[in-house]
């Protein structure tokens, strides 16, 4: 290969030593956190960063993680955090992304250890903080700007959260995820040197770079367009994207994206980059390591106070899964125009659904159809996108609720045709056993996920209460007995059908 | 005096050891695919075993890939899927998760059984019992030509009653057709899980009876004793326990190593090690504590989760054939990308030509122009692939994939490797293990003299087990008299992960309270326990492992290329050591790190 530097193998080592430390943290968060959310939906993520503030590895197991931390680093950074110290903050307006994500961030011997985890309940007008009806922040649980995490701090927190022995708990897994890296850190720093160390860091990082400008090389030079919208409670909200691919960079604009509204699809620009970085390394080099480097040739371009960049005091709670899955999908449509090869979209939902009562709350996603690309069929049942959760097992559902399932199942037909098929949606049919209420946050209910080369699009997704449709967000009070059916959505064909 | 065998069928070799009064024998013959009981037979005579004048055989322990190879390469049985009406995609559905999270092309394997032949039983069992009576008129009349049916209905893992009978009507009304049970493979929570032991279960009986059966009269034939089958496990069964459940054996040629490494470790008085395999196209790993292998209650075979014990074996797909290239960012790597057998590494002289870890293990001096078998090396073939090539870097770079599947079983589950040994085998592995255990803080490694053939070693070494698991899900509180013996899974209610306690902890619920703070830095003993399940095994012991050195006396100081009867081993500066009475070359680091 001519033009690529040959990376000194002894950086190389010291790099993959640097991963290793990022992955060891994620590893103990996941095993010491208390809630399944962390525990086993694995969302959580945690990462290294250099002492000017850019990203040197990064171990994330959902892409709504993938590069949103940058902000939450350069937020505590302002604060001149000294060794030992450790800052917490949520604010999806200073370095954070929904408020359940709780990001933690402390100095090491050569830059920042960073750790972020989605905490069950941070407080707010519904339980699991994730309100389908939210008009404001304040709606949604605790705000914490990035400050200490003192006794003191801690204490306000706890009195904020519905759970806070869990919280507590999980806190716990996050601060020794730190503990953790500050101990290794140190223990490679004293090794090899600082500047070893140091020259290791610039190297990872730069690296990916050169891997992902050559992906964007490959791809060819221009503008490309695309819009899509979402299904907000009233009116339209569009997302508008153009693409501009020139040489071995990539900007990403979203002039012309409807303007941020009174509900809570709102995107703080943390959440709007993670989506972006997710298209394009799934489109250049999708093994890259991830770190500041990879994002380096992305310029991400958003207009302050729209939907995809909304300012201090929007509602943000589905920016995170159902607007980012949205985002994904028109940046795909765009580079759809440049290359044959992309795939046709997704369910492009989560399908979030919330029961509860005084007594309990249950929080679930639903996977759907994935859309087809060159030479495959999409795969049915799975979490497309941003997401990638496990499900709740039934038999450990009906243990611990007062909720029964009465179907569970593939929704046959509903990928879009093609040459290639795209994925089935999944059925799903609750009944509840006692009063409680009822929260959907769902899209792609009236607009189905289109196909790509001249596939057909998959089937729109329904949701339905006793047999009778309900709107994309829905809050419902349910008797014991009634029934809910989740359809979730197919994925779009690939290539003109035989 | 007895003699005992041990025959581990791999991909290319098939390995045998004989102990016989504490001497060790081996030999290795080229597996044949297809006619695995053949290649048994011919690795037993080049022992001098078997015949009308071969020497007679006490013990005799096998392990096969019978059942991995059908289940990778899907030669198994058509098979077909009963489940909960309502439920029948269980199969596909799976846990909702994509098989890559930015590789869009990727797809999980497909399930073992299609759509059309997965079908619905009217019945449901709930948490509290009976919902809706079971309905066998509902059963399909038609099996799609299916050879093994998989039945797993909902909550059967606590009431077995309906799978009970649904398999028996299946079974009277489809003759000849190999039906599995959920509840008689894997009687545990979480339906995804169980139903994808069981169809992989069923997937596999036809196949893995055949074998076992041909196997089992060939060694008749050959005057060897009924051979017991190493399970993933790391114990042995029958032929006709391994037959009834071909899913317990998925793991068991990597287990035999495993048990062989613990074993070797103990008898150097050696209870925490980590096992370091490191053959050809990968290597695994395995953490030892107290003289055993670790166990886990899960693992993924071929992209199929089976629920069943299995030793926590670490896999990474790097090893001594790996290619040595360099990706698009300009770092050097090597892997996973292998010359295998044929035509292996350029200095085979078998016609490779790109540049692997063994060439530059040879450029380096730490392997001989000669190996033990014979084959005579070709530098200037391997000069040629490496032109341009450091092969320290090479070293620097596979060690780097080895460091990280060192610590992903270590450091990783919060435990110390620098308490540890490493046990290092496989054809590559000693020539790695001590810089790699520099790197880890480790003092100590050991290299078994059986390291060529370790698998076959702990066949011969084996105890016979039969695992045992009982579903409870409820409070510990609630759950009365529990066995005295074996382990207890538990969790605080609400989580979603358990935590193994063994049964003789004096007060379990304080066991498990301990176990979680040991484990996760934490407990709350004000929380409720809840039962998940028990696990209980019936085991024999193996032989009593005797094993006398059959050279001399060997010592080691670093830098030196040491040559034993099965491996070569590499003893970087600083590190040096001797032979003990079991043959095993025991190095330990005299100087500290630089």
């Amino acid at each position: 290969m001519t033009g690529v530097p040959e990376i000194p193998v002894q950086l190389q080592v010291i790099g993959s030593q640097l991963r290793a430390i990022a992955d060891e943290m994620n590893a103990v968060l996941i095993r010491s956190a208390y809630s399944s959310n962390i525990k086993e939906r694995r969302d959580c993520s945690t990462a290294l960063f250099a002492p000017d503030g850019r990203m040197v590895a990064q171990a994330e197991s959902i892409p709504v993680h993938l590069g949103a931390m940058p902000e939450a680093v350069a937020a505590v950074l302002t604060l001149d955090p000294q060794l030992g110290e450790l800052y917490v903050l949520n604010d999806p307006y200073t370095g954070g992304t929904h408020l359940p994500d709780i990001t933690l961030v402390s100095r090491t011997e050569l830059g920042f250890a960073v750790s972020r985890a989605h905490h069950a309940d941070v407080g707010g007008m519904e339980p699991a903080s994730l309100p389908s009806q939210s008009r404001e922040l304040y709606q949604e649980g605790l705000i914490l700007p990035p400050v200490r995490l003192d006794p003191g701090v801690l204490t306000v927190m706890l009195a904020n959260m519905r759970n806070p022995d869990e919280r507590r708990g999980d806190l716990r897994a996050q601060t020794a995820s730190h503990h953790l890296a500050e101990a290794r850190v140190r223990e490679i720093v004293a090794r090899r040197g600082r500047d070893t160390v140091l020259a290791a860091m610039d190297e990872l990082i730069a690296y990916s770079e050169r891997r992902v400008r050559a992906g964007i090389a490959a791809l060819p030079d221009g503008r490309y367009e695309a819009e899509d919208v979402l299904e907000p409670v009233e009116g339209t909200l569009r997302i508008k994207v153009a693409v501009t691919i020139r040489g071995d960079e990539l900007e990403i604009d979203f002039e012309g994206t409807s303007p941020q509204y009174a509900g809570n699809l709102n995107c703080p620009l943390s959440v709007c980059r993670s989506a972006c970085f997710f298209v394009v390394r799934s489109l250049t080099d999708p093994d890259v390591p991830a770190s500041g480097g990879a994002f380096a040739p992305v310029t991400v371009k958003a207009p302050l106070g729209s939907l995809v960049n909304a300012r201090r005091p929007a509602a943000v709670v589905a920016g995170n899964t159902e607007t980012s899955s949205r985002i994904t999908d028109t940046l795909f449509s765009a580079f759809g125009k440049a290359i044959d090869t992309v795939p046709a979209m997704g369910q492009g939902t989560m399908n979030n659904i919330t029961f509860g009562n005084g007594r309990f709350t249950y929080y679930e996603t639903l996977g759907g159809g994935q859309g087809a690309g060159p030479g495959y069929d999409g795969p049915s049942a799975v979490h497309v996108t941003m997401s990638n959760t496990l499900n709740t097992p039934v038999e450990a559902f009906e243990l611990a609720y007062p909720l029964r399932i009465e179907r569970y199942s593939l929704r046959p037909g509903t990928g879009g045709a093609g040459r290639w098929r795209g994925g089935d949606g999944i059925v799903r049919e609750i009944r509840v056993l006692e009063d409680c209420r009822l929260s959907v946050l769902a899209e792609r209910r009236l607009h189905a996920p289109q196909g790509a080369q001249g596939g057909e699009p998959g089937a729109m997704g329904r949701t339905l209460l006793n047999g009778e449709p309900l709107p994309p967000k829905a809050t419902v009070a349910l008797s014991a007995g009634d029934v809910v059916r989740v359809e979730t959505p197919g994925g779009g064909g690939f290539g003109r059908p035989d | 005096m007895t003699r005992i065998l041990g025959i581990d069928v791999g991909g290319t070799f098939t390995d045998a050891v004989l102990l016989d009064g504490g001497r060790i024998f081996t030999a290795k013959v080229t597996t044949r695919r297809g006619r695995q009981e053949e290649s048994v037979v011919a690795a037993a005579a080049a022992l001098g075993i078997g015949g009308v004048d071969g020497l007679a055989i006490d013990r005799f322990s096998h392990g096969t890939t019978i059942a991995t190879n059908a289940l990778l390469e899907r030669k198994g049985a058509r098979t077909a899927f009963v489940a909960t009406a309502g439920f029948e995609h269980l199969l596909h559905l799976r846990r909702q998760t994509r098989a890559h999270l930015y590789r869009l092309g990727d797809r999980h394997p497909e399930p073992l059984v299609p759509v059309e032949r997965s079908f619905g039983v009217r019945e449901r069992i709930g948490p509290e019992g009976v919902l809706e009576p079971l309905d066998l008129s509902t059963l399909p009349a038609d099996l799609g030509g299916a050879e093994a049916v998989a039945v797993c209905l909902l909550f059967a893992f606590r009431d077995p009653a309906h799978e009970e009978a649904v398999a028996a009507a299946l079974r009277e009304r489809f003759p000849g057709v190999h039906v599995v049970a959920s509840h008689e493979v894997a009687p545990e929570f979480r339906e995804y899980e169980r139903a994808s032991t069981t169809a992989s279960d069923a997937y596999l009986g036809p196949v893995s009876r055949r074998y076992l059966e041909a196997l089992a009269a060939r060694c008749a034939e050959a005057g060897l004793p009924e051979p017991l089958v190493m399970l993933s496990s790391g114990g042995v069964a029958t032929v006709a326990q391994a037959a009834a459940h071909p899913a317990l054996i998925l793991v068991s040629g990597p287990a035999g190593g495993a048990v062989g490494a613990a074993r070797v470790a103990r008898l150097a008085g050696v209870e925490t090690a980590i096992a370091f395999d490191m053959g050809g196209t990968s290597t695994d790993v395995c953490w030892i504590s107290n003289g055993r292998a670790d166990r886990s209650r899960e693992r993924t075979v071929g992209g199929l989760p089976i629920r069943l014990p299995t030793v926590d074996i670490h896999t990474v797909g790097a090893g001594g054939g790996s290619i040595v290239w360099r990706d698009a960012g300009g770092a050097q790597r090597a892997g996973p990308q292998s010359a295998g057998a044929e035509p292996g590494p350029a200095c085979y002289g078998r016609g490779g030509t790109e540049a692997t870890v063994t060439d530059a293990n040879l450029l380096l001096g730490r392997l001989p122009e000669e190996l033990a078998d014979g084959l005579k090396l070709d530098r200037a073939a391997a000069e040629r692939a490496m032109a341009g090539i450091d092969p320290r870097d090479v070293i620097a770079v596979v060690n780097a994939e080895m460091l990280r599947a060192l610590r992903v079983v270590s450091v990783e589950q919060g435990k110390d490797p620098r308490d540890a040994a490493l046990v290092a085998f496989g054809g590559a592995g000693p020539l790695h293990a001590c810089e790699l255990a520099d790197e880890l803080g480790m003092t100590r490694v050991l290299v078994p003299q059986a390291a060529g053939v370790l698998s076959a070693l702990g066949l011969v070494a084996s105890e016979e087990r039969r695992d045992h698991v009982r579903s409870y899900v409820m409070p510990l509180a609630d759950a009365g008299e529990l066995p005295r013996e074996g382990e207890a899974d538990l969790r605080y209610k609400g989580q979603s992960f358990e935590l193994t306690v063994p049964l003789s902890a004096p007060d379990l619920a304080d066991g498990f309270h301990q176990a979680h703070e040991e484990r996760y830095g934490y407990c709350d003993r004000a929380r409720a326990i809840e039962l998940v399940a028990i696990r209980t095994a019936e085991i024999t012991p193996g032989p009593e492992l005797q094993l006398t050195a059959d050279h001399g006396r060997i010592e080691a100081v670093g830098p030196l290329r040491v040559e034993l009867p099965g491996a070569t081993c590499w003893v970087p500066a600083g590190w040096a050591g001797a032979t003990d009475e079991h043959g095993t070359l025991v190095l330990e680091r005299k100087e500290p790190l630089p």
